[in-house]
């Protein structure tokens, strides 16, 4: 054997190593030798002597292959032959002789494609969800028939506060007086549904709009206003909800975009993070749309106040004096701060519109019917009940 | 006759340790690496697959499998859109007789998306096939998904509307229809035999199923008095029904995954390639049942051992470095501030997440995969000289529909 190596050119014809081969064009298993030449690796068949050369820079190993005998190797990125090496001394003479056994990577192109891709999905999904889906909601909720969304707010109701425990406050005198605020308000305003004004024992400073008219005042609210305008300017932002249509549209919305979310979350974390995920985004989603929907109630409020000869800035007193004695944060939970505009700028407008205004007319209640209001729930603080409904 | 056995080779150790890379990066990156973690293990499984000694090999790239999924993102887009706007509009006009059909059509939309899941699996399967080579040359599957959903929606409602005895021809015609449009390199995969074949099989399903719910209704038609306003139990009736119909019901999950893997061993050995080239697969039943029960409860436990493991650690390291006296300590554990519960809530979710996700690979995914290719055997391996390499099919969503709909395989 060492003649022979120091032979050179008997030394030059002695194999590398054996190795199996696939070429790539049948399935058949090829016993081949391999040889270095210069930066090519020869690859000879041992019964038919046919050879075929891989660049030693262009050759790529096979990664996360789970055998740990054997190595396996591809000609490029792209070829399909493959050359499964075994012996150990065989490896080692090929990482000597320049082989550099860079992993397999995917053919070239592709990120360019992934590009076009991600710009082609944001551009999607920023168009259906602020594009066409409230668009289209704008229109069906148009296309509702009034009687249909009055019996479908009914059944919202009671899921929202009779089926928590929520029960209405029901003092005669106290019913008279709202009913004469919602008259002062909506006297000459000619509204698609007809109005339901309710209070309720809730000691949380809120009311809500819901589909179908249904208008519902907590009774904390009552109890942190000090004058009937206050209440009634928060009425008018509420009337201005359902003037607009904006719970229905927003569940149309809701309803159209019904699994677009949870498209882009796919299989990652199981199916309850999925599920969470989706809902948090969504929510974001419908913040946006709900930042819009208040200024609008807020505009509308003022026009109505005015035009009912009532002071617009009631609200702004209201809002800026809930903001001095709570703070913002304390002000209701976190859904009063990601679905209302920031009260700032709530008071400014509010005061703003105010300068304006002439005010020209009686107080909206007189300070008995005031009264009756404020004890429309019984005597006493407002009792501790459930604290439920979506802020609008 | 010669025959190729199958032999799985790879090593558990090294699968958990690539499983556990993987699903951190997924989760440090917000799921983005997922699309890598499944090609990396996918590669790793593929490769551990060795039939006649010769690894299979998975060819898909990360970056495909991406793009992939914001195509079929775009597409599913659009679709369910159309699908959300046809369910509003009819539920609107509905809507004049009775205001409940406004949630009656929105609940129709999941059913819409029914052939769509169907189709996401046949591009799906199509993808893995076109990516998948052994001894270098090219498994395919020629187009047709749109085909396989019709079919696969229809033979669905057709089994559940005969109480699951149609079941079989369900089974066979799919697994056909499949197999028929299935290649290696230019040789084509055919399904013989018929369906008939598979009702021996169904036969405890069937009996446990029908005779469970009927000892139910026979219990609810003697015992139960539907003439009062609120259904009442009679207390003198016989129970037996009541608890023998239970006990055959519950057997029908059994009884059901027996049919699955006998129809397997049925269907493989009517299956050929090209001139001749046969197979066998003998999964048995005992065998997965085995995997499934002690894969989980060998996945909870070790879940909950890392987890507690490395909070322990946590808490160690806070402990010692965190200039906290035990006072402190105390007085954190018993009144921890709000940040800090949230913190805990959420890492404590990652970490099960990932650890379950890691353990459930090498308890449960690794021995089912090693079973099941152990049993794969190849007859006339000789006529596989007469094949020869297929072009690349790169015409593909890179399985990106069942990535979006959530319908995809177990890895």
């Amino acid at each position: 054997m060492e003649e022979a190596l120091r032979n050179e050119e008997f030394a030059a014809k002695l194999a590398l190593t054996y190795a199996e081969l696939f070429d790539g064009i049948s399935p058949v298993k090829q016993r081949v030798s391999l040889r270095i030449k210069d930066t090519l690796l020869e690859i000879k068949n041992v019964e038919t002597h046919a050879q075929m050369h891989w660049s030693l820079h262009e050759m790529r190993e096979v990664p996360d292959h789970s055998e740990n005998e054997a190595m396996i190797f591809a000609p490029d990125n792209v070829g399909t032959a493959r050359l499964i090496i075994r012996e150990v001394r065989g490896l080692a003479a090929l990482a000597e002789s320049g082989a550099e056994f860079r992993p397999l990577q995917g053919p070239p192109g592709q990120f360019r494609r992934l590009g076009i891709m991600a710009v082609l999905a944001a551009a999607s999904f920023v168009g259906l969800l602020f594009g066409l889906v409230p668009w289209f909601a704008d229109r069906a909720a148009e296309r509702i028939p009034p009687a249909a969304e009055i019996a479908l707010g009914e059944q919202l109701y009671n899921q929202v506060y009779t089926v928590q425990g929520a029960t209405d406050c029901l003092a005669p005198e106290g019913l008279a007086a709202l009913s004469r605020m919602e008259n002062r308000l909506t006297d000459g305003v000619d509204m698609d549904l007809p109005l339901t004004v309710r209070v309720v024992r809730d000691p949380t400073v809120n009311a809500t709009a819901i589909t179908g008219g249904q208008v519902t005042i907590h009774s904390g609210l009552l109890a942190a206003a000090e004058t009937p305008e206050e209440v009634a300017s928060v009425l008018a932002h509420e009337i201005g909800h359902v003037v607009n249509r904006d719970v229905t549209r927003a569940q149309i919305r809701a309803m159209g975009s019904y699994g677009l979310v949870g498209l882009l979350f796919g299989d990652v974390f199981g199916f309850s993070a999925t599920a969470a995920a989706a809902s948090v985004a969504s929510q974001l989603i419908d913040a946006s749309f709900s930042r819009e929907a208040e200024g609008r109630a807020d505009e509308f409020a003022h026009a109505m106040m005015e035009d009912a000869g009532l002071p617009p800035e009631a609200m702004a007193s209201f809002f800026g004096r809930l903001q001095a004695q709570r703070g913002e944060v304390d002000l209701g939970a976190l859904r009063h701060l990601s679905t209302h505009p920031d009260l700032r700028d709530r008071i400014a407008a509010a005061s703003a519109a105010g300068d304006a205004a002439v005010r020209s007319g009686p107080p909206v209640l007189t300070d008995a019917e005031w009264q009756a209001l404020q004890a429309i729930c019984g005597a006493g603080p407002a009792q501790e009940g459930p604290t439920a409904g979506a802020e609008k | 006759m010669a025959v190729l056995k199958t032999r799985f080779g790879g090593d558990r150790g090294a699968l958990f340790l690539l499983a556990l890379k993987t699903g951190f990066l997924t989760l440090v990156t917000a799921g983005i690496y997922r699309f890598w973690a499944t090609t990396r293990l996918r590669r790793w499984y593929w490769s551990s697959v060795r039939p006649g000694g010769a690894p299979l090999e998975y060819t898909g790239t990360a970056l495909e499998k991406l793009a992939g999924f914001l195509l079929a993102l775009i597409l599913l887009a659009f679709v369910l859109t159309a699908i959300n706007f046809a369910g509003i509009a009819v539920s609107i006009s509905a809507m004049e007789q009775n205001s409940w059909a406004f949630f009656g059509a929105v609940a129709g939309v999941p059913l819409a998306i029914l052939p769509l899941i169907f189709f996401a699996r046949y591009r799906a399967r199509r993808y893995i096939l076109a990516r998948t080579c052994w001894r270098g040359i090219r498994f395919g599957m020629t187009p047709g998904a749109w085909g396989y959903a019709w079919r696969a929606t229809m033979y669905l409602f057709l089994t559940l509307a005969t109480g699951g005895l149609l079941w079989p021809l369900m089974t066979f015609r799919l697994e056909k229809y499949l197999t028929d449009r299935t290649w290696y390199g230019n040789a084509r995969f055919s399904q013989h035999g018929s369906a008939m074949r598979l009702f021996g099989p169904l036969l405890p399903f069937i009996a446990c199923l029908w005779g469970g719910g009927g000892l139910l209704t026979y219990f609810a038609m003697t015992a139960v008095d539907f003439s009062a306003t609120v259904p009442a139990i009679n207390p003198r009736a016989p129970a037996w029904p009541l608890f023998a119909g239970m006990a055959l019901l519950s057997l029908t999950f059994l009884f059901a995954l027996y049919y699955r893997v006998a129809s397997v061993r049925v269907l493989v050995a009517l299956k050929d390639l090209g001139d001749g080239i046969e197979f066998d697969l003998w999964p048995r039943t005992r065998r997965i049942v085995w995997i499934y029960f002690w894969g989980y409860v060998r996945t909870y436990f070790a879940t909950g051992f890392a987890y507690n493991v490395v909070f322990g650690f946590v808490f160690a390291v806070a402990w010692v470095f965190g200039d906290l006296d035990a006072s402190q300590m105390q007085g954190l554990i018993e009144n921890p501030p709000a940040n800090l519960l949230v913190t805990l809530a959420v890492l404590t979710f990652l970490m099960v997440t990932l650890f379950a996700r890691v353990f459930r690979q090498a308890f449960f995914i690794y021995p089912m995969v090693q079973h099941i290719s152990e049993t794969l055997e190849i007859h006339q391996p000789e006529l596989l000289g007469g094949i020869r390499q297929r072009d690349a099919d790169s015409r593909t969503d890179a399985g990106g529909f069942a990535e979006a709909l959530d319908a995809g395989a177990a890895f």
